[in-house]
């Protein structure tokens, strides 16, 4: 016995470990998904910044760039966008722009969000049930909707295409040019359009605040307000931190609220100046502006990441919360609901009336001449060259070609969510599966158009560019995130034993995740794959770049229809919101998932 | 680890320039050849030829009327050949999109290339072709003869001109015989022009305009209006002047020219006037119409120019996989049967002129020569030269606004 | 140190009665407890006293001042009661620090710095806490926060202090730890308590008083003791006691004089500790508590042992008598086989008759096995 002891103990020899490592499943998708993610997170990025350093045919045109070879290597395209003349016109405005707008629209988003929140929660507003199922609306509805309905609701005769608006037509008001195009409604749109996220998050932290923290302070007799400003706000700050910056995140990274809305002059930000150099061939700048918003967006979701992380998560969820003490607004009550349903109102469902108005009318912004010719009118184009919306094929073609990407999106992210969920929850804490995990997000935190521009490149070195196949491949890697986090906390929920019974009784492992693992956490699963579902049926930034004139989407056609067809651009509007909205409606009674409740897209 | 994912790229950047090169090789010497042999045949001989071809026959152009070409040529060659309406299409798209789709193409990689394309601005496609070979020219031998020298190489189809044309209801009408009326401040906002960074002829016209030529003239009609020398200031010449100040007066709140010219068609556009293509007229009801005057058409015409005038240019591709077809159609399309959907004589389409001088104007129009005295006309060598200057001239001006 | 009194006071939440009727006198000084088993009300009766709730009817009055009165509209704010509570998950503010928790409501009293710097370190000291000071409550452990919230609770020196569960989530040992110091606290200060739990121990144990609520309506009010020896009813005295009291349905006859119960085959004189007390019913319910129904060699009662539990200082065992089970607690630790056949005697004066019908106590007495 005293021998063995003294002995070095053998090491296992490296073939078994080796062989035990390859047998684990588990261990198996770890590894595809750290190599393939690993692939296409780097890949792009490293392909967008070498484009950035080769000339291109459209750059030929430039008097410094004559006579060089298509794909030499240059450093022109970042001094003329960081140390030209030009810059200023190309890049600093329009980052200038960008911010000042994502700026002013987290401002807001954060009051309008949070006032409401606070009304809802702490006070005894009336009608509560449909204000918080009403105002999460706008966040539903694709984010070019309030933008739309802005121009059909404030277009005057004074202004742009002197047509008429929908305030015009029923008051004769007319608003000056700069609120209706450019940073102001940029601006104010996007902050409506992400108060409801604002509402969501600060509104969770209120609701599942203690009730008592604050009646503790009632009883050592803190006033009202005193309240609220040292017990109610310090707790909601970092709700209202991360809120912040993640709205500027979005709204840095918008794409069709300024395209929509930003009007013909000099408003331009990052994502609309990118659309423009892309489309006219020049890569080099365009993907300058694409690192340049993968930088900023990074820098910002990680100091989101750092502020959430580090304090402590204030609010515990006691099943004792008592009633909290419902502030009394008196007579305000019904005033302040009044204003709220007005609001309401004109972000949801003011919008689709005016799209159904709209696209009914002969002259633009002109009610008396309501015809319902650009809906059904089959026979011969009508004066914009199009076909009744009905019977107009692009519509069907983009109709089938979005349904077929959202799906071919949902089926790849979800089950590979579901892989990835149960591969990293089997073996969470080891190195690998903490890589996977964070690979599997990062998608998230890229910009959607610098991804589209990612993405560009791969599929012109890839021989994939404007093929349907490109579009899936980018739209399963940016949804994997949601479909990812469902799949880990579905599987986080699940004890092991469970699938250690089907084991010891030798059930394989597909027939185990088919069989048992699956039934059982059904509905998580099943919204990681309508989650993206539905978020790839409305999404505009991320196909802007990759579809073309031979894939339109109805994200994309709309945009396309939107500068020469107002009347088709708003019918085509209206089926897109719709959808959406059936879609997102259908998706939370089946399973309770819904976009609002998602990892925040 | 990362010496996995290092051997993986390394693996998939191989294979991806391997497959590139191999794809690309197969078709491109025999498409040239086939050109050759194919200008000196005649159409029956290419019919014969196109009939052994196979698969689906595409055309990109950036009007629809590629699209009506298409079905016309379909109803003339359709049976024959084995083509209808579902495997050969006349697909619009506008010009950024055909180059871009065209490179895509010419890599070899893409399931669905076409043969051939219909396309605008000459500068960019003298430049492509000169830079890559995804453009290949090909005359049809029957006007190879009366075709000017320059409308050749590139081959020309016809020319689209875009003209100044205004509103004639209520007090205010703007009648122009000038172009400097066009920068004075009573016109702020109610001249409509599709914005010159999404519309490259657009572009191009506003370059033209700072031409030595054309800037001379300019400085002309300023004396001619104003009575006195013009000052130029920081301004290059009279054109970067009248250029600057043309676009401060500029509407760029419509985006089609379509809906600019039924913008200001309309009653309702009393004292508006547009710069746009002059065919799009064609849509318009009688009423409608009524209500226009083209500035060229009246007595005075407008110094010194009534609009301007681009060439639409005729391409096959190296891609192309039905090239004796692509010939065929493009025999059809300088013929005048296969240029109605255009116009020409016989039809009352305004605003396109073939360049076959066989087919003349349409009714109520005028001759291609009457517009080349008085339309600024693309020059490509020039517009080569001096795009990317007077483009970052042109943004800045319009980030003004 | 005033006194507390609840008249006709009732909680309704639309269609559920929380609290129904209550009646209650809070003497100065005194130690009450609100004991009942889960939704029986006690914790809405304490926060309506405190203010946190708003009764539906009644009146309550502290000291001389009426706080809430539903017939003239009287309700004032908690804040304005002088009063202190101690939440039963503490809701210590998490971003502030020890010292922050504590000063708050003495700031809100606008005391000098100065003061508020010398009561700090004077509840510090009497909780022993001080060197925690300077920390936030998530570094805390779950007995170091309770008594962060005692402190913060007792620094403004309120009259009343209200308690709701304030131990239940700490552990066993810790929890007679706290028990222990409440009460000392409840002496040293002077203040009256009023102190919710539903569990039977620390109730007995604490107060001065125990309050026992079912389904919103008071069962009884008395000394622990009085509780324990005479209960009410038979939800009283099924609730205090641990082991629980043995229920056992008895037939009542009368032999002249003499009231005979017969239950499970055995027969027994009852004798009331209160002679005008009658028992009129033929049917009763019988409460013996175990420590009343011992085991003895020379008792007179044959059964068998069913099973045994001893826990050191006593046994509980479970008594098998004519096909039922009777809890019977001995002193010492003494191990009986299983069916072992053993004498048991019924002993004391404390033995309860209960009406079968209202549950409520007839009777009290002593009981002799024939």
């Amino acid at each position: 016995m005293a021998e063995l002891a003294l002995q070095a103990r053998p090491k296992r020899k490296m073939i078994y470990v080796l062989r035990d490592f390859i047998t684990k499943p588990e261990n198996i998708i770890l590894l595809l998904t750290v190599v393939i993610l690993g692939f296409f997170t780097v890949y792009p990025v490293v392909l967008l910044v070498s484009n950035t350093l080769k000339v291109n045919i459209a750059d030929l045109f430039y008097p410094e760039l004559f006579g060089k070879k298509v794909g030499s290597f240059t450093t022109f395209h970042w001094k003329r966008m960081l140390f030209s003349d030009m810059s200023s016109t190309y890049f600093w405005v329009p980052l200038k722009n960008a911010v000042i707008m994502s700026l002013l629209a987290s401002i807001i988003a954060i009051l309008f969000g949070g006032v409401v929140a606070f009304l809802i929660t702490r006070t005894d507003l009336k009608f509560k049930k449909f204000f918080s199922t009403v105002f999460i609306f706008p966040y539903i509805m694709p984010s070019w909707t309030i933008a739309t309905f802005w121009i059909n609701f404030f277009q005057n005769p004074k202004i742009g295409n002197f047509q008429s608006g929908m305030l015009y037509y029923i008051t004769g008001i007319t608003v000056p040019e700069s609120f209706v195009y450019g940073l102001v409604p940029c601006a104010i749109v996007l902050g409506l359009h992400y108060a409801p996220f604002a509402y969501i998050l600060i509104g969770g932290i209120l609701r599942n605040m203690d009730a008592n923290l604050e009646e503790a302070a009632t009883i050592l007799k803190a006033t009202r307000a005193k309240i609220i400003r040292k017990i109610t706000l310090p707790i909601v700050l970092p709700a209202l931190m991360s809120t912040f910056l993640l709205v500027f995140s979005s709204s840095m990274s918008a794409y069709a609220v300024p395209q929509f809305l930003g009007g013909t002059g000099g408003f331009r930000v990052l994502t609309t100046t990118l659309k423009q150099f892309i489309t006219n061939g020049w890569y080099g700048q365009g993907y300058i502006m694409a690192i340049f918003m993968i930088i900023f967006g990074l820098a910002i979701l990680g100091v989101n990441q750092r502020v959430t992380g580090k304090r402590k998560n204030f609010t515990t969820v006691t099943g004792k919360s008592g009633q909290i003490s419902y502030i009394k607004l008196g007579v305000w009550k019904w005033i302040a609901a009044v204003i709220l349903i007005v609001m309401c109102s004109f972000c949801s469902f003011m919008p689709l009336v005016s799209f159904a108005l709209e696209s009914c009318t002969m002259i633009p912004g002109d009610y008396s001449t309501l015809t319902l010719k650009f809906w059904i009118d089959p026979g011969y184009p009508l004066q914009n060259g199009l076909h009744g919306l009905f019977h107009e094929t692009q519509v069907w073609s983009a109709f089938r070609n979005s349904i077929v990407l959202s799906l071919s999106c949902s089926l790849i992210a979800g089950t590979v969510g579901i892989l990835i969920g149960y591969a990293v929850s089997k073996r969470r804490g080891s190195r690998l599966a903490k890589a996977a995990d964070n690979l599997a997000f990062l998608p998230y935190l890229m910009p959607s158009m610098a991804m589209g521009a990612a993405f560009l490149a791969i599929g012109a070195a890839m021989g994939l560019s404007k093929t349907m196949a490109l579009l899936v491949l980018v739209g399963a890697i940016k949804y994997l995130p949601f479909a990812s986090r469902s799949g880990i906390n579905a599987m986080l929920q699940l004890s092991g034993e469970i699938e250690e019974a089907a084991l010891i009784v030798n059930v394989p492992w597909w027939k185990r995740m088919l069989k048992i693992i699956f039934p059982i956490q059904k509905s998580t699963f099943i919204s990681g794959y309508l989650l993206p579902f539905t978020s790839c049926m409305r999404e505009l930034s991320l196909f802007t770049l990759l579809s073309s004139g031979s894939i339109y989407l109805m994200t994309t056609l709309l945009e396309y229809w939107q500068i020469w067809c107002s009347q088709s651009a708003n019918a085509l509007n209206l089926l897109i919101v719709v959808t959406v909205l059936v879609i997102n409606l259908l998706v939370n009674k089946l399973t309770g998932a819904s976009i609002d409740k998602g990892v925040g897209g | 680890m990362k010496k996995l994912v290092a051997l993986v790229l390394v693996f998939a950047l191989v294979c991806g320039f391997a497959f590139a090169n191999a794809a690309t090789e197969a078709v491109a010497d025999t498409v040239e050849a086939k050109i050759a042999k194919g200008q000196t045949l005649s159409d029956a001989e290419l019919l014969a030829l196109a009939k052994e071809e196979s698969g689906d026959f595409y055309a990109y152009g950036n009007s629809s009327r590629v699209a009506n070409a298409m079905k016309g040529f379909i109803a003339k060659y359709g049976e024959e050949l084995g083509l209808n309406e579902n495997n050969a299409v006349g697909t619009k798209m506008n010009d950024a999109e055909i180059y871009s789709t065209i490179t895509q193409e010419a890599t070899g990689s893409s399931a669905k290339v076409a043969s051939v394309v219909m396309i605008q601005d000459g500068a960019q496609l003298v430049m492509y072709r000169s830079a890559s070979d995804m453009f290949l020219n090909y005359v049809p031998g029957a006007v190879a003869g009366v075709l000017d020298k320059g409308d050749v190489l590139p081959l020309v189809h016809q020319y689209i001109n875009k003209l100044f044309i205004w509103n004639v209801l209520g007090d205010n009408v703007p009648v122009i015989t000038n172009v400097w009326q066009l920068t004075e401040p009573g016109l702020k906002d109610r001249i409509f022009f599709k914005n010159p960074t999404t519309e490259q002829v657009n572009n191009n016209f506003l370059i033209m305009c700072t031409s030595d030529e054309w800037a001379k003239k300019l400085a002309d009609a300023y004396k001619s209006y104003y009575g006195k020398d013009i000052q130029l200031g920081s301004y290059k010449n009279a054109g970067y002047k009248w250029v600057a100040e043309f676009l401060a007066n500029v509407n760029f709140s419509v985006s089609s020219d379509t809906t600019i010219c039924n913008t200001v068609a309309s009653a309702e556009s009393a004292g508006n006037m547009g710069l746009f293509v002059l065919s799009k007229t064609r849509d318009l009801d009688a009423t409608l119409k009524a209500n226009l005057q083209v500035g060229a058409f009246t007595e005075a015409q407008i110094d010194p120019f009534s609009g301007f005038m681009y060439p639409l240019y005729v391409q096959m591709t190296k891609a192309a996989n039905r090239p004796y077809t692509a010939m065929l159609f493009i025999n059809y399309l300088m013929t005048s049967e296969g240029f109605k959907p255009w116009g020409g004589a016989g039809t009352n389409i305004l605003g396109a002129y073939s360049t076959n001088p066989a087919i003349g104007a349409a009714e109520g129009d005028q001759a291609i020569d009457f517009w080349k005295e008085c339309l600024v006309a693309e020059d490509a060598a020039y517009i080569m030269q001096n795009r990317t200057v007077v483009s970052d001239f042109i943004n800045a001006e319009i980030a003004k606004k | 140190m005033p006194e507390i009194r609840l008249e006709h006071v009732t909680k309704r939440f639309e269609k559920f009665v929380a609290v129904d009727d209550l009646n209650l006198h809070i003497d100065e000084r005194d130690f009450i407890t609100l004991l009942g088993p889960s939704g029986c009300g006690k914790t809405t009766t304490l926060r309506m006293i405190a203010g946190l709730e708003t009764p539906t009817e009644g009146k309550i009055t502290i000291g001389d001042k009426v706080v809430f009165d539903a017939a003239t509209g009287i309700n004032v704010s908690p804040a304005k009661r002088d009063i202190g509570f101690l939440f039963q998950n503490y809701a210590l503010w998490p971003h502030m620090t020890v010292y922050q928790n504590i000063a708050f409501g003495l700031e809100n009293l606008k005391w000098k710095k100065e003061d508020i710097k010398v009561r700090v370190q004077e509840m510090l000291e009497m909780l022993r806490i001080e060197e925690f000071v300077g920390r936030y409550p998530a570094e805390l452990s779950g007995g170091q926060q309770q008594r962060v919230a005692i402190a913060r609770t007792l620094a403004p020196k309120p009259q009343v202090l209200f308690m709701d569960e304030p131990l239940s989530n700490l552990d066993a040992k810790l929890r007679s730890e706290m028990r222990t110091e409440l009460k000392r606290l409840h002496s040293d200060s002077n203040s009256t308590f009023v102190y919710v739990t539903h569990d039977q121990l620390e109730a007995m144990t604490l107060a001065t008083k125990i309050c026992l609520m079912e389904k919103g309506v008071l069962q009884q009010y008395d000394p622990p003791l009085t509780v324990y020896s005479q209960p009410a009813n038979r939800f009283v005295a099924d609730f205090v006691g641990n082991p629980t009291m043995n229920f056992i349905n008895a037939a009542v006859k009368k032999e002249g004089a003499d009231t005979i119960v017969e239950f499970l085959g055995v027969k027994a004189k009852f004798t009331p500790n209160d002679k005008k007390e009658a028992i009129d019913a033929s049917e009763v319910v019988l409460g013996i508590r175990p420590e009343f129904f011992t085991i003895r060699d020379d008792g007179k009662i044959h059964a068998t042992a069913y099973s045994t539990l001893p826990s050191g200082m006593e046994t509980t065992v479970k008594v098998k008598l004519a096909d039922e089970l009777v809890s019977s607690v001995v002193f010492g630790a003494i191990d009986y086989k299983v069916d072992q056949a053993i004498r048991c005697d019924i002993i004391g004066n404390q033995i309860c008759i209960f009406d079968k019908g209202t549950t409520k106590r007839v009777s009290i007495g002593a009981l002799e096995v024939l």
